[in-house]
C-alpha cells in the first residue's frame, strides 16, 4: 500500500514539475474547444460541395413522389439511395446510426394529399378570380414529407440541405397549379393574394430528431468531445518525455536490481495518466456546459447514458496514456518523443475527422481513418453526444481502442524487454 | 572467510557482439570484503557488476550468493543487494527526501523505517540541510553522496559500486569513502570499481583484474605487487594491461 502511495505520489511529483506538459494538457484544450466551436461554420463550409448521401423511402402510391425523387436526383447535390421496403423505423434506425447522412420518407398517400392541397389552392386562385366560392386555404391541409439527418452533421449543414428540399417542393406545387389555372383560366400572372398563399402555407417537412432527444446537435456538441480527445492524446509529450527520462537517467536499470516489479512504475504512471486525461474531461466539460452560455455559445448538454460516457472516456484516455508509454518506449530521447509525438497526434486527429469530418473525405482517406485511434474515440463520442449514445453503438469503436491499447502496451514491453530495460 | 558470492565459468555474449564480454570468470567474493574489480575501459567491469546485480543475465556460468552461510536463491538475494550505478539515477525534480522516499518504499520499506533511515543517512553523508530541496539545484558530490544514500537505504547486505566517486570533489570523495569504511566495518560486504586507483589501493581487501573479459589477476593487493614487481596498483594495471588505448565504437 505505501509503495503504491509513494509510487503515485513520486509520478504525481513528477507532472506538476513539468510546467509544458501541464499547459498542453489542460490549457490547450480549453483555448481550441473555445477557438474552434466559435469559428466552425467557416471550418465546415467545405462540407457543401460535396454530394449529400440521402436514404430515400418512397412509399406514395401516386406520382409526385417519382418526380420530387427525379428532381432531387437532376439537382446533382444528393447521392440517393432509394428504398421501397423499408418501415418508418427501419428509415429512422438507418439515419440515426451513421449509415446514411440524410433521409427523406414519402408517406403512401403523398400524391393524393398532394393533388388535394393544389386543388384547394386552384379553388382558392379561381374564386379569387370570380369563377367559383372562395375557399379558406387553412381548410386543405399542405402534406408532409419526413426528413432526417445523421446528428453527426452539422446544424447549418442540415438547414441548407432542408432548404434545397423545400426549393424542389416549391417548384412542383408552383408547377402544378399554375399548369391547371393556364389551362382552365388563361390567367397570364397569378393575383397577389394568391402569391401570398402559396407562400404562408408551404408543404411541411418534418425534421425527426434521434432517440434522446434533448440532445441537439450544434457546434458545442461537435467540438468539445472533438478536441477534448485531441488535448487527451497530447499527453504523449509529458508521458512520453517521462518515460524516456527514466531510462536517460538509469532509474531502470536501478529498479531491475530491486526486489520490485517494473510494473510498479509502469502501473502508477499509467494510474496518474489516467487521472490526468478524466481530469481533462471534467475540466474541458465543466467549462462547456458552465461557461459556454456566457459566451453566448450552446451549452454542453451530457447524454442520458452515463455508464457509457465513463466508458469511453476511460477506454479513450487509455489508449492515449499506451500509445504516449510506446513512445516513450521507442524514443531514444526527449527531443525524439516530444517531435514525432506531436506530429503523429496532429496527423492522427487530422485523419480522424477531429478537423475535417471523415464523411466528406475521399474514400481511400476513409480507409485511412481507421488506424487513427481518435478516429474511433471520437465515433464514441458522438454516438454519445449526438446520437443519443446506445451502447450497440459503442462496442465497435471502445473494442477497436481497447484492441489499439493492447498492442501499445505489448510493443512497449517487448522493446523495453528487448533492450534489457525491464 | 565464508563465501558470500560464488562465481563460476561466468561468461557474456550481447546479441550481435562478435566477441564475448565475459569469459570463464570464475571467483568467490568472500563474506564482509571489499572487493575490487578494475581493468581498462571496456574490459568488461560493468558488465560483471550488472550480472552480480541480476540487472542483466549471464550467457555461460552461474553465480551462487550465500548470507549467512545459507544459500539464498536468485529471486530472494535482491532484498539483500545494494547497487550505486555509475549513472545518477535520480529525479531531479524531487527533493533528496523524495528520492529517498520512493526507492525505499520499492525496497519494501514501511514509512516510518523510511524517515528513520534517511534522517541517519543524510546526517552521515552531510544532506540533512538539504534534505527538502530538489535534486537538480545540488552540487555534483551531492548528488553523488545521495545516489549512494539511495543505494543503502535498505541496509543492504551487499554493496555494489559502479565508479561511486567519479567526478566529485575531494571532499565529496572523503566522506563517502569513509562512509564506505563504516559500512563495510558494521558487516556490509562492498564490491567496488573505480578508475581512481590510489583510492582503491587504499580501500580494497582484494582485486580482480579484468582485461578482455577474463580475470588476469585476483588477489591481495600487496602479494599481487609483490608478484608482479609494481610500485603501485596504477603501475600493476600497466603491467598487466599494457598501454595501447581500448577505444571502442
Amino acid at each position: 500500500m505505501y509503495k503504491s502511495f509513494i509510487s503515485i505520489k513520486k509520478e504525481l511529483l513528477l507532472l506538476v514539475n513539468d510546467k509544458t506538459g501541464l499547459a498542453l494538457m489542460f490549457a490547450m484544450p480549453l483555448l481550441l474547444v473555445l477557438i474552434i466551436t466559435i469559428i466552425q461554420d467557416s471550418a465546415f463550409k467545405v462540407v457543401n460541395e460535396n454530394k449529400i448521401s440521402m436514404l430515400v423511402v418512397n412509399k406514395d402510391e401516386g406520382a409526385e413522389g417519382a418526380t420530387l425523387v427525379e428532381l432531387l436526383a437532376a439537382s446533382g447535390m444528393f447521392d440517393l439511395r432509394l428504398e421501397e421496403d423499408c418501415s418508418f423505423a427501419d428509415f429512422q434506425e438507418s439515419v440515426a446510426s451513421g449509415k446514411t447522412l440524410t433521409g427523406l420518407y414519402l408517406r403512401e398517400d403523398f400524391s393524393s394529399r398532394f393533388g388535394e392541397h393544389a386543388a384547394g389552392l386552384s379553388a382558392m386562385i379561381m374564386g379569387e378570380a370570380g369563377f367559383s366560392e372562395t375557399l379558406a386555404v387553412g381548410e386543405s391541409e399542405a402534406p408532409s414529407v419526413y426528413f432526417m439527418n445523421d446528428p453527426v452533421l452539422q446544424d447549418n449543414y442540415v438547414l441548407s440541405v432542408v432548404n434545397m428540399l423545400n426549393t424542389h417542393l416549391n417548384v412542383m406545387e408552383v408547377s402544378r397549379m399554375l399548369e391547371s389555372l393556364y389551362a382552365e383560366m388563361g390567367f397570364e400572372e397569378l393575383p397577389a393574394s394568391v402569391k401570398e398563399a402559396l407562400g404562408s402555407n408551404r408543404i411541411k417537412i418534418e425534421r425527426v430528431l434521434p432517440k434522446d432527444q434533448h440532445l441537439i446537435p450544434n457546434s458545442t456538441q461537435h467540438n468539445v468531445p472533438a478536441w477534448t480527445i485531441f488535448a487527451m492524446f497530447f499527453m504523449v509529450i509529458s508521458l512520453g518525455s517521462n518515460l524516456v527520462l527514466e531510462k536517460a537517467t538509469g532509474s531502470f536499470l536501478r529498479l531491475k536490481s530491486m526486489p520490485s516489479s517494473f510494473w510498479w512504475v509502469m502501473l502508477s504512471k499509467q494510474f496518474v495518466y489516467m487521472g490526468v486525461g478524466l481530469l481533462q474531461v471534467v475540466f474541458v466539460f465543466g467549462v462547456a456546459m458552465l461557461l459556454f452560455p456566457f459566451l453566448n455559445l450552446p451549452p454542453l448538454l451530457l447524454p442520458n447514458n452515463v455508464p457509457g460516457i465513463l466508458a469511453v472516456v476511460l477506454v479513450s484516455v487509455f489508449s492515449a496514456v499506451s500509445y504516449a508509454l510506446m513512445l516513450g518506449a521507442l524514443s531514444r530521447t526527449q527531443e525524439q518523443s516530444n517531435g514525432f509525438g506531436a506530429i503523429s497526434i496532429i496527423i492522427f486527429a487530422a485523419i480522424g475527422g477531429v478537423w475535417v469530418p471523415t464523411f466528406v473525405m475521399p474514400e481511400y482517406m476513409k480507409m485511412i481513418s481507421m488506424i487513427s485511434p481518435l478516429n474511433w474515440s471520437l465515433e464514441a463520442f458522438y454516438a454519445l453526444f449526438l446520437r443519443g449514445g446506445e451502447w450497440s453503438e459503442l462496442w465497435l469503436p471502445l473494442g477497436i481502442l481497447l484492441v489499439f491499447s493492447f498492442i501499445c502496451q505489448l510493443i512497449t514491453f517487448l522493446h523495453l524487454h528487448r533492450n534489457r530495460l525491464i | 572467510m565464508s563465501t558470500l558470492i560464488s562465481i563460476e565459468g561466468l561468461g557474456k555474449l550481447y546479441p550481435k557482439a562478435g566477441e564475448p564480454s565475459l569469459k570463464e570468470v570464475s571467483f568467490n567474493i568472500h563474506q564482509g570484503e571489499r572487493f575490487g574489480i578494475f581493468g581498462p575501459n571496456g574490459a568488461g567491469k560493468t558488465t560483471l557488476i550488472s550480472i552480480l546485480c541480476q540487472i542483466i543475465p549471464a550467457t555461460e556460468g552461474q553465480v551462487r550468493y550465500f548470507i549467512k552461510d545459507r544459500e539464498v536463491s536468485f529471486s530472494d538475494i535482491k532484498q539483500h543487494i545494494g547497487f550505486v550505478p555509475q549513472d545518477l539515477a535520480l529525479y531531479e525534480g524531487l527533493t533528496a527526501f523524495q528520492n529517498v522516499e520512493y526507492f525505499g518504499a520499492l525496497f519494501n520499506m514501511s514509512a516510518f523505517q523510511v524517515r528513520e533511515r534517511a534522517a541517519h543517512l543524510f546526517g552521515l553523508l552531510g544532506l540533512s540541510q538539504v534534505a527538502n530541496k530538489p535534486v537538480k539545484t545540488f552540487s555534483g558530490g551531492m548528488k553523488r553522496r545521495l545516489n549512494l544514500i539511495v543505494g543503502v537505504m535498505h541496509e543492504p547486505g551487499i554493496l555494489f559500486l559502479d565508479e561511486p566517486t567519479v567526478g566529485v570533489d575531494i571532499q565529496s570523495r572523503t566522506a563517502i569513502l569513509e562512509f564506505l569504511n563504516t559500512l563495510n566495518e558494521s558487516g556490509t560486504s562492498i564490491v567496488y570499481t573505480s578508475h581512481h586507483l590510489d583510492e582503491a589501493e587504499r580501500f580494497c581487501d582484494r582485486i580482480a583484474v579484468i582485461d578482455r573479459g577474463r580475470v588476469i589477476a585476483l588477489d591481495e593487493i600487496g602479494p599481487l605487487l609483490r608478484e608482479h614487481a609494481a610500485a603501485d596498483l596504477t603501475h600493476l594495471l600497466i603491467k598487466l594491461t599494457g598501454k595501447e588505448f581500448r577505444d571502442h565504437v
